[in-house]
């Protein structure tokens, strides 16, 4: 066993996971809070990966401005889909608000499509290029500097949904949406602040994933796979989602290396059947979840 | 962006009223022989857009060009297509339209998938010849697709003319070493097997295969799997832009010198707009001349002419624009070999029409006379990018494989 290949290979999925759990972060937060599960979630990852497009390589601003613009332009889409699309579905059946994502989705890729053409497109470089080594562990820069700054984004959202008013108020109505209400929390607001939240988590995740692996309108297709992440960690658990997230980009990863890359896919989703046989409301979610 | 939004407007404005004008200008262009139908399902949205958008402007670019040369053999050519989105089920239906209503002599197929579940109907009919995206190795059995054909190499031939490349810079003896990246798709697999058995037979050791999913987002466990062996060289296959990129720029911060290769849908330029200065060195197999090559003929600078007058704001053509040319090239070439001989324009005749091809000049679109074999043209050239000057340069000869 050559253990500084495993390690490079470990180091190499971990850092993969930490963005994959941003991802799911954006599914879980909207989940929490209003019990929609987001389909349009990649597609909002994407559009904020396209305004990063257009603010640094369009408009040629700095990386380090274009990255905020592009992350409050994608929280902001969020926070309109909810307040005209998802919000007059109150009441509804939730497969019928699951199809307005999806719809939502579509629209998404096809103004992508209009606006920057179906060509596939690469992120001007903006993360430092010089090899990152953990000892005698090679991790690639993008990788790494990509993960420090998800992490960050991450450890300011858990301060946040711990010690802030919003934060308590955001809880306070996953917990239970009529004590909220009648306790004067705003739980519209709630709600929307939810979607924006949620989103500026996958705008954020869009932007770097991008960066390192390329965008086109396709590009909302990952926001899916991360679905395992978020079932297998629990749809309504914050603490899955990050779990959950590093662990099955170490296993793709790893999966992958030994055994080939057509077996990336096949693993994750076997760790899915097992623990839906087990755990079918995930590994820390919340018992009573209705599964759509 | 704004001016995007309207340059994309007005393109698609322009699409739709090319399409239109043609539609309905044709019989008028008609003279007293009919007119021969050209059919295409064409991805002009979708996962393949990217491309579509381009193959759609040489067809209609080539239609309009035979027209003003007075069509094939007198029969004006009308070109009648439809969008398919990259769908093999929207595209069946695009070709049982068309071919319900227009009797197309001749199709343009958007993907393999679609011109291996049409291919049924298309024998059972036996009036249309058909070629189009697809380079699959699978289309050039003769038995199973007798009306199908490659407008070029398929893709283990080009990984014959990439191989064959590779093999020449080995030194005194030492064999350079190659490892293979494709995804994980029927069109990424199509000619691995074929590749390794072709290596084997030149003596260079294929030292790994790696295999990444469909839109990869992350390939640095795959680099540093090519790390371990360090290949002379990297053969791309079954990708457009990402990860090829990923895996140079990686490689490249890793001190290897490794030389990068790739096939035709991705060896366009796009590669260099995209990835600037990252790009320079890499090298692609590519059948055609490209568009600014220095290169030139007949049929090259009536293709510019064509270009330049259809779109004057474009200074560039990309690769599925000269593969769509090509294609209603040898399309025009096989009806009119086939009305020569005074014959139907059957399925069975067309074939043979193909089939006969043998040292046909393409008037500089391929740089030297080819020959059809197995239903395909086993030919073309290894160009490398020179990023300073934006383009591929060619640094072998045409290499036609026998």
């Amino acid at each position: 066993m050559d253990w500084i290949f495993f390690g490079e290979i470990s180091l190499a999925g971990l850092a993969m996971g930490g963005l994959y759990s941003l991802i799911a972060l954006g599914f879980v937060i909207i989940y929490k809070a209003t019990r929609v599960i987001n389909f349009a979630i990649g597609e909002i990852m994407m559009f904020a990966a396209y305004l990063f497009l257009a603010f640094a390589g369009g408009m040629e601003l700095s990386a380090w401005i274009a990255l905020p613009l592009a992350v409050i332009g994608g929280s902001l889409l969020g926070g309109v889909i909810e307040k005209t699309m998802i919000r007059p579905m109150l009441g509804e059946s939730p497969i019928s608000v699951v199809m307005v994502t999806i719809g939502i989705a579509s629209i998404l890729v096809g103004l992508v499509e209009f606006i920057w053409t179906a060509d596939p497109q690469l992120l001007p470089s903006f993360l430092p290029r010089e090899p990152v080594f953990i000892g005698p562990l090679y991790l690639a820069p993008k990788i790494a500097y990509g993960f420090l700054i998800g992490a960050a984004l991450l450890i300011i959202y858990l301060l946040y949904f711990r010690f802030s008013r919003g934060g308590v108020a955001l809880r306070a109505t996953a917990s239970d949406q009529a004590a909220a209400y009648s306790m004067g929390i705003n739980v519209r607001r709630v709600f929307n602040m939810a979607w924006v939240f949620g989103s500026l988590a996958a705008s954020l995740a869009g932007v770097l994933v991008a960066a390192t692996g390329g965008l086109s309108p396709q590009f909302g297709i990952i926001g899916l796979s991360v679905l395992v992440v978020v079932i297998v960690g629990g749809l309504d658990s914050i603490l899955g989602a990050l779990i959950a997230g590093v662990f099955i980009g170490w296993l793709e990863t790893v999966a992958g290396a030994y055994l080939g890359g057509e077996y990336r896919m096949p693993a994750t989703f076997l760790v899915l059947a097992v623990i839906l046989v087990i755990r079918p409301y995930g590994l820390f979610g919340t018992h009573e979840i209705e599964r759509v | 962006m704004f001016r995007n939004i309207l340059n994309k407007g007005r393109r698609l404005a322009g699409l739709g009223s090319l399409v239109a004008a043609l539609t309905v200008a044709t019989p008028a262009m008609a003279q007293d022989k009919e007119p021969i139908v050209f059919g295409g399902s064409i991805p002009l949205s979708g996962v393949f857009a990217f491309a579509g958008i381009h193959i759609h402007a040489g067809l209609t670019d080539y239609t309009d060009w035979i027209n003003s040369e007075g069509g094939i053999n007198g029969h004006p050519v009308k070109y009648v297509m439809e969008d398919t989105a990259y769908e093999v089920d929207r595209s069946v239906a695009a070709f049982k339209k068309i071919s319900g209503s227009e009797s197309p002599a001749t199709y343009y197929g958007d993907s393999t998938g679609f011109m291996k579940a049409i291919a049924s109907e298309l024998n059972s009919q036996g009036d249309t010849l058909m070629s189009g995206a697809s380079f699959a190795t699978a289309l050039t059995d003769n038995e199973q697709y007798p009306y199908q054909f490659i407008p070029g190499p398929n893709y283990s031939q080009m990984f014959g003319i990439i191989l064959e490349y590779i093999a020449d810079q080995g030194k005194d003896g030492d064999m350079p070493t190659v490892a293979f990246v494709y995804s994980d798709t029927e069109f990424g697999k199509d000619p691995i097997e074929n590749g390794k058995a072709r290596a084997a037979e030149l003596g260079i050791e294929v030292v790994e295969d790696i295999v990444t999913k469909p839109g990869s987002v992350d390939v640095s466990a795959e680099v540093l799997k090519l790390r371990r062996v360090r290949p002379d060289f990297v053969v791309f296959h079954g990708y457009v832009l990402s990860p090829i990129n990923e895996f140079m720029v990686q490689m490249r911060q890793m001190g290897l010198d490794t030389q990068f290769m790739g096939t035709f849908w991705s060896s366009d330029k796009l590669i260099i707009d995209k990835m600037g200065a990252d790009a320079d060195g890499y090298m692609g197999v590519m059948p055609y001349n490209y568009y600014d090559s220095e290169e030139s003929g007949p049929m090259l600078d009536a293709l510019r002419a064509q270009a330049e007058k259809s779109d004057p704001e474009a200074d560039y053509r990309p690769t599925g624009y000269m593969q769509a040319w090509f294609n209603a090239m040898v399309w025009t070439e096989v009806i009119k070999r086939t009305l020569d001989a005074d014959k139907e324009l059957t399925g069975d005749n067309m074939a043979e029409a193909l089939a006969s091809i043998k040292d046909w000049d393409t008037g500089g679109i391929i740089g030297i006379p080819v020959t059809v074999r197995d239903m395909s043209f086993p030919v073309g050239r290894i160009w490398r990018v020179n990023a300073e000057k934006g383009r591929y340069e060619p640094v072998s000869d045409w290499i036609h494989l026998d």
